[in-house]
């Protein structure tokens, strides 16, 4: 009876840190800027589905003006003269772009089919060059996404997101010279770490999970109703569950790293590089090594794997590529592994916690 | 059968307790049993009164030693904390909180249910006198409001030991004379209330025990009158170089106020140990007209003789 009426207990004790943790976490002034972070791509996203729709009837509109149809462009082969293309094609939809050096003639005709844009680049009357570029399609879009939620969301955001709200939670209390409130209160150190753990984590995954449903509202948002259904229909829903698992995931994970070194640190810029480092090393760890970072177990959970771009510089893109698959049973182990093995490492340091505020 | 509890547990006790912060000391080798009722820890500032309290609730771990408030170790905070209640001496609180809120919410990290936190925080509220002022923002509240809420916080729980750090700093006559009537309310039910002072006169009215701390040992300890007594009775140690530290041994020697004289290691001056200063430093001018010249007087023993100073202070403006 006794062990249920201390969980019981316990259990009350830890809303109540929640209940005065979450006022801080969600509203407190030095936090604003993690609502910046997490929000900065939705509003690219955003900014980027606003042209797209703003800009959705333009290439037929051309195409109806300067009617080309697929099938003659693909017939245009390099060797051709301006005049062959143009009485294939007619006029092109904009005036050439001509540019002249030295006693050479380098122009540029611009066509479209409705669908796509051609360019056709004519050095000295001779077609040189043939490109072409697809309007934006959810395929293109996804993995645009994929890219940014690893490179930026997962790796920055949500990681100096975490930063912010959970080395607070002892650092921030220490700075403020209000931590002693908590240790008045006949709670065990663990409970109390608990306690301010799961407001933490409540506000980072409100916060992120938040941000990545709004990132792929809107990164859908230029693309028709049918695009969309066609989308959910196939791998849509799965996509947007992992994701948003991901990100919570990626809160606790880091959310653990974080207040452990809230209790450790005095300056939170130490551990936060000390974590970056690690975190982007963790390509070049030995097998065993690699198991203990948070980013590990993420990438391999991350619904679509992101290319590395053509024009990637090497670093960046091996930092985008997962290291090697692991099945999502094993990533999602590992990370509570990691995420329970530091949270009893910052109890053992949380009942070792003194209040010294004239040494902050 | 329940006896009456085993007198360790009904006791504070410090046992041989040293606490340094890095190569500062806090308090060194302090060992004390302070029994139910209100004691006062009394010293000049930097003296060692809020390590022992912050030791006694567990909020600095000693660095040798033991600590046992009714039997509880401090490291047992669960525990601990139903039967002690703190007022700090820290005047920050958590953001945003009214008196009530403040309250309200330190209740609840006991895990008590909402009314009886509410009940138990009106009450709280109402012996402090701070009704009209608890649905104001703590940050808001003058220096002798913000006093009167913490000690609100460390009685709310009607915990069995109250450690209060400078509680009367910034209370208006009127308050302290309430607040005082509280801790002797409290000790009156065989509580213990441990109360910290720089000012000996502001608690020796109340102290049923004193303990006179300096330079983070304990100096003098019981009751007051005994405190008195011993300090008046502690020799002083005084230096005083001179040219013939012999003839000055031989000399102070035959008066009997003077406990010991010994010619000091360097042969320059002699070390000595008086019961009375006052004749001391007479009998010193009248050496000095017998032909030994005395360079310099210096005390030799700081901490008994600021602590003396101090006490005398303190006592001379009660008068």
């Amino acid at each position: 009876m006794m062990p249920l009426l201390n969980i019981k207990q316990s259990w009350a004790q830890i809303r109540a840190v929640i209940r005065l943790e979450m006022r801080k976490t969600f509203f407190a002034k030095r936090g604003l800027w993690v609502y910046a972070l997490a929000l900065g791509p939705v509003a690219l996203y955003l900014v980027h589905s606003i042209d797209m729709l703003r800009d959705r009837d333009r290439p037929q509109a051309l195409a109806a003006a300067h009617p080309a149809s697929t099938e003659t462009l693909h017939s245009i082969t390099r060797g051709m003269t301006r005049d062959e293309v143009v009485a294939a094609l007619g006029e092109p939809y904009t005036p050439p772009e001509v540019f002249h050096r030295r006693s050479h003639e380098r122009a540029v005709y611009r066509y479209t089919d409705g669908e796509a844009d051609y360019s056709f680049t004519f050095f000295d009357d001779e077609l040189v060059g043939i490109g072409r570029r697809e309007r934006c399609n959810l395929t293109q879009d996804s993995l645009i996404f994929a890219t940014v939620f690893q490179f930026y969301f997962l790796r920055l955001a949500i990681f100096f997101g975490c930063v912010g709200i959970f080395m607070n939670l002892f650092r921030g209390e220490m700075v403020d010279k209000s931590l002693h409130f908590y240790l008045l209160a006949p709670m065990r150190r663990e409970v109390l770490l608990l306690g301010k753990y799961l407001a933490g984590l409540i506000a980072t995954v409100v916060i992120f999970t938040t941000s990545t449903a709004l990132q792929l509202w809107t990164m859908s948002l230029h693309f028709d109703a049918r695009v969309i259904d066609d989308y959910l229909r196939g791998p849509g829903w799965s996509h947007v569950a992992g994701y948003m698992g991901v990100t919570a995931l990626a809160c606790l994970g880091y959310g653990s790293v974080f207040l452990a070194a809230g209790l450790l640190f005095r300056n939170p810029i130490i551990p936060a590089a000390i974590a970056l480092v690690w975190e982007s090393a963790n390509l070049f760890l030995p097998a065993a090594l690699k198991k203990i970072s948070v980013i590990f177990y993420l990438q391999s959970l991350c619904p679509v794997v992101a290319p590395p771009g053509k024009d990637m510089p090497p670093p960046l893109a091996l930092l985008i590529s997962a290291a090697e698959p692991t099945p999502a049973v094993v990533a999602v182990t590992g990370l509570l592994v990691v995420t329970l093995v530091v949270l009893l490492m910052a109890s053992m340091q949380a009942r070792k916690l003194e209040i010294n505020y004239g040494a902050e | 059968m329940s006896g009456p509890p085993p007198i360790a547990e009904s006791l504070v006790v410090l046992e041989n307790v040293s606490r340094f912060y890095g190569e500062v000391l806090g308090v060194n080798r302090v060992t004390l049993s302070i029994p139910p009722g209100i004691t006062s820890l009394v010293g000049p500032n930097g003296s060692g009164k809020t390590t022992l309290m912050n030791l006694m609730t567990g909020l600095v771990r000693p660095t040798r030693g033991k600590v046992r408030v009714l039997g509880i170790t401090p490291a047992e905070p669960e525990k601990l904390f139903r039967l002690l209640g703190y007022s700090t001496q820290f005047d920050s609180y958590p953001k945003g909180l009214t008196g009530y809120q403040f309250l309200y919410s330190f209740l609840r990290l006991f895990g008590m249910g909402h009314s009886e936190c509410d009940q138990l925080a009106w009450k709280a509220i109402e012996r402090v006198n701070m009704r009209e002022a608890a649905n104001r923002k703590v940050a808001a509240y003058s220096k002798g409001m913000r006093q009167r809420i913490k000690l609100a916080q460390a009685i709310a729980h009607d915990p069995r030991v109250l450690v209060l750090d400078e509680p009367l700093n910034g209370l208006d006559p009127l308050v302290r004379a309430e607040t005082i009537a509280l801790f002797r309310e409290f000790a009156a039910q065989g509580r213990h209330v441990i109360v910290s002072s720089h000012i000996l006169h502001e608690v020796d009215m109340i102290s049923d025990q004193v303990i006179l701390l300096s330079n983070g040992y304990v100096v003098a300890e019981g009751k007051i009158q005994s405190v008195r007594s011993e300090i008046r009775e502690h020799p002083m140690q005084v230096l005083i170089r001179c040219n013939r530290p012999g003839a000055l041994a031989s000399k102070v020697f035959e008066q009997d106020h003077v406990v010991e004289a010994k010619v000091h290691a360097d042969g320059g001056g002699v070390l000595i140990k008086t019961r009375d200063a006052d004749r001391f430093y007479r009998m010193l001018n009248q050496i000095a007209l017998n032909g030994i010249e005395i360079e310099s007087v210096a005390p030799a023993d700081d901490n008994v003789n600021s602590v003396y100073e101090y006490l005398i202070g303190g006592e001379e403006s009660t008068k």
